[in-house]
């Protein structure tokens, strides 16, 4: 262990500042080096980790994308063959939505809740450092199979029979369902830790109609996680077990259900979208207050939004499965619930159009997003109240109406959002600012290239394209709205590398970025850009949801917080008032090791039974490690 | 999506040996790495052909039934996928017809390469495993059948004999 700066016990009240931040800059620091680098429980660099892995996996989604967009270009291309084109898609979906959307939203989380609700760093931050491991074993997994030609072709929800052992062949189905198992360990990992730290690590004086819309909408979102993900553990299980050992779950010849498959995958599914939507909403009804100059307008309609949103994604997920022949009273209810969830997204909506109307809008990069979000998300919306009448869906079910639908909401509505984000935090993230020209260019061409290639979709469906499809005949009327698609998606292809480039040169030469650029009411633009290790030097203290705007001078903070160990303020969920001084981790390497024994179990069970018995031997033993007394100052508490 | 033509004629050229058993596989199928043994998706595509021309008929499930089983890892022309192939396209004595004349030679090789993991007498992660209907017998993802002559201090099978 490191000699401490101070002396055992000193509070920060009782040193001088310049010596204040040596000591938990001493305390909170991340070793340089290979070591210290694979050991941080630092949020702010997992956070980041997370971020740029996602980021990755989104340019290889990209590429997946382009390359069935260059085979539909023409009717009968011979580019991808049907077996490579089921991988391909299959890949596309899984890796979008497991390996890029939901870890995205939980890594900007994991970076910006804890400051937000200003506290030092994110509850059980070993967790958070094995979660980051556990994601990245599994896209590693997902695309070191496909490398092999062994990459899952079952589609993103992979329906027995398809994927179950008769027709699903080789370990390409319990690629994709063992890659389900390493994500729904990792969003489980970080939902906890988001909930907690939002009930308990908020600073003195943030109650709950103080905390900024984003942490409420990671509050619900990972509650979401929380309810969502038991289903598919039960089904992606089922499912192995069925094609590993011969158990009949799915097998109806044996007393096994085939629907049973879509049920259990749906009740994850739908609200899987919501877990993508919240975050980015919540990104929205935060980011949209520096740039409209105004609070936003009805926080408490904001908020009961994004509850309201949460419970109704358990309720609605039969309406992907109105052709699978269900009663008639079920497809109604179903249909009347999904036109339900409507309601709280226009609210929402309205909200966000109220704050720009009546606010002195700064035309920067995010609030493009933001306003290309709101656009496209509406049609995106508008398409999903028709697919949820039963009679329309029936006639567009497994059409390319859908691809345009479903894309439209989840790029729409979350990637926008996404993309304001990122424009917006990244002086936080790095310490210098984005490019505004670039920025102001990717969004148009990113803009204007996302409609031209998704809205002709719509037409492509109504004539009766069907999705998944790796070639269509020359003599149906669509290879020219395919062609045009393809040239399109060329444009949306460009806005994307610019932004990665104006990411990349950024980081590197953009312009230093002061502590608050966007003159922002939240607490993570009270600390320096990018934040020290410690986050704050003194934990601030709240009178409004608007801090930094109200207090603009001076923050109050709260003192008597050790610094020769780690250690945040414990607060009570309603009243935010403060309960205790409780120790906060240091960093481990053992989170990976178990991380690495974990990774090893999942992947040899694909093959064997008995990897869970022998697998679990080194997992036992790593978590021994992790939680072993290390005789540091934080044993104490 | 259908072969290439070329590949398509290289690959019907096997090279038999003169009593029709064994043999060599044309160049271009190692040049293409094997494709209708590891390949998962050739295998499952097998597997459809194997219901949908009707092989049950007389092979049963893979059990046998007027015609030869496949589970027992015995094989009348050997295991090879040369004699296989053989065996479906040009058909064999005692009832086997010839599916030449009704079979691409793509999917001649992809039904042979099921045929061969049906005999399971090599483990394949590529296998594809039971059917979705009442379980009459082991799944095709069952431990290799080379245990079967293995002769080794306690033979599985004492009658079996060191080959197929």
């Amino acid at each position: 262990m490191n000699r401490p700066v101070a002396a055992p016990d000193t509070r920060d009240i009782e040193i001088e500042r310049k010596r204040l931040t040596d000591a938990l800059a001493e305390t909170w620091k991340t070793p340089s080096g290979i070591w210290g680098a694979l050991a941080t429980v630092d949020h702010k660099i997992i956070g980041r980790r997370y971020i740029v892995t996602a980021f990755v996996f989104l340019g290889l989604g990209g590429v997946l994308a382009a390359l069935m967009r260059i085979q539909l270009a023409q009717p009968e291309a011979r580019l991808l063959g049907p077996d490579r084109y089921n991988q391909i898609f299959t890949m596309h979906g899984a890796n979008m939505m497991f390996l890029f959307a939901v870890p995205v939203m939980e890594a900007v989380a994991v970076y910006l809740v804890p400051l937000m609700v200003g506290t030092r760093n994110i509850a059980f931050p070993r967790l958070n450092a094995f979660s980051y491991w556990i994601y990245l074993a599994g896209g590693t997994l997902l695309w070191t199979a496909f490398a092999l030609d062994m990459g899952p072709d079952v589609g993103w929800f992979a329906y027995v029979p398809l994927s179950g052992p008769q027709y699903g062949a080789g370990k390409r189905a319990d690629i994709w369902a063992q890659m389900i198992t390493f994500t729904e360990i990792s969003a489980l990992a970080v939902a906890v830790e988001l909930v907690v730290t939002i009930f308990k690590q908020r600073t003195p004086g943030m109650t709950l109609d103080r905390i900024p819309v984003f942490v409420w909408a990671m509050l619900v979102t990972s509650f979401l996680v929380i309810m969502a993900m038991p289903a598919i553990v039960l089904a992606s299980t089922s499912l192995i077990l069925d094609r590993l050992v011969g158990t009949h779950f799915f097998n109806p010849a044996e007393g096994g259900d085939v629907l049973l498959w879509q049920h259990l995958f749906w009740f994850f599914g739908h609200p899987e979208v919501y877990i993508i939507f919240l975050p980015a909403a919540g990104m929205v009804s935060t980011m949209i207050e520096p740039f409209a100059r105004r609070p936003a307008f009805g926080y408490l309609g904001l908020v009961m939004a994004l509850i309201a949103t949460g419970i109704l994604a358990f309720g609605l997920w039969v309406h992907h499965m109105f052709v699978a022949g269900l009663p008639r009273l079920g497809d109604s209810f179903f249909t009347a619930s999904s036109m339900a969830i409507a309601i709280p997204a226009g609210i929402q909506v309205f909200c966000w159009l109220a704050t720009l109307w009546d606010g002195r809008l700064v035309f920067k990069t995010p609030l493009l997003f933001i306003i290309g979000f709101i656009v496209t998300f509406v049609i995106g919306g508008l398409t999903g109240v028709m697919v949820a009448s039963v009679p329309f869906d029936t006639q567009v079910h497994d059409t390319y109406f859908v691809v345009a639908h479903f894309h439209y909401v989840l790029i729409g509505g979350a990637v926008f959002p996404l993309l304001a984000a990122i424009h917006y935090w990244f002086p936080k993230l790095t310490g210098r600012m984005l490019n505004e020209a670039l920025g102001q260019w990717s969004f148009w061409l990113i803009f204007v290239g996302f409609n031209a290639t998704f809205f002709p979709m719509h037409i492509l469906g109504l004539e009766g394209m069907p999705r998944r499809v790796y070639t269509y005949q020359p003599d149906l009327p669509w290879h020219g709205l395919n062609l045009f698609i393809s040239l399109s998606a060329v444009i949306l292809i460009a806005g994307f590398l610019l932004f990665f480039i104006n990411a990349f040169r950024s980081a590197r030469v953009g312009e230093v970025a002061r502590d608050n650029p966007w003159d922002a009411p939240t607490l993570e633009w009270a600390t320096t850009s990018p934040p020290p290790s410690y986050n704050f030097p003194m934990i601030p203290v709240v009178g409004s949801l608007h801090p930094l705007w109200d207090d603009r001078d001076s923050l109050a903070v709260a003192n008597g917080l050790r610094t020769d160990r780690r250690e945040l303020v414990v607060t009570t969920l309603a009243a935010a008032e403060p309960q205790a001084r409780e120790a906060s981790p240091r960093n481990s390497i053992w989170p990976l090791w178990a991380a690495i024994a974990t990774t090893i179990m999942l992947i040899w069970s694909m093959f064997s039974p008995w990897a869970v018995v022998w697998g679990s031997v080194p997992v036992a033993v790593a978590l021994m490690g992790w939680f072993w007394p290390k005789g540091t100052p934080e044993d104490e508490s | 999506m259908r072969l290439d033509p070329p590949i398509a004629d290289a690959l019907d050229k096997i090279a038999l040996m003169p009593n029709r058993i064994g043999g060599a596989p044309p160049n271009v199928y190692f040049v293409l790495g094997r494709p209708y043994e590891v390949n998962a998706y050739n295998l499952s595509q097998g597997k459809r052909l194997y219901a949908w021309f009707g092989c049950k008929s007389c092979h049963g499930d893979g059990r046998g039934g007027s015609g030869p089983g496949f589970l027992d890892g015995w094989w009348s022309y050997g295991p090879e996928m040369v004699s296989i192939f053989a065996s479906i396209r040009d058909g064999r004595p005692h009832g086997m017809p010839a599916f030449g004349d009704k079979m691409t030679t793509d999917q001649i090789w992809q039904l042979a390469g099921y045929v061969q993991t049906i005999g399971s007498y090599e483990g394949k992660t590529a296998a594809p495993s039971r059917n979705d209907e009442k379980q009459t017998r082991p799944a095709e993802n069952r431990a290799p059948a080379k245990l079967l002559f293995d002769e080794g201090p306690t033979p599985v099978h004492r009658d079996q004999g060191p080959t197929p």
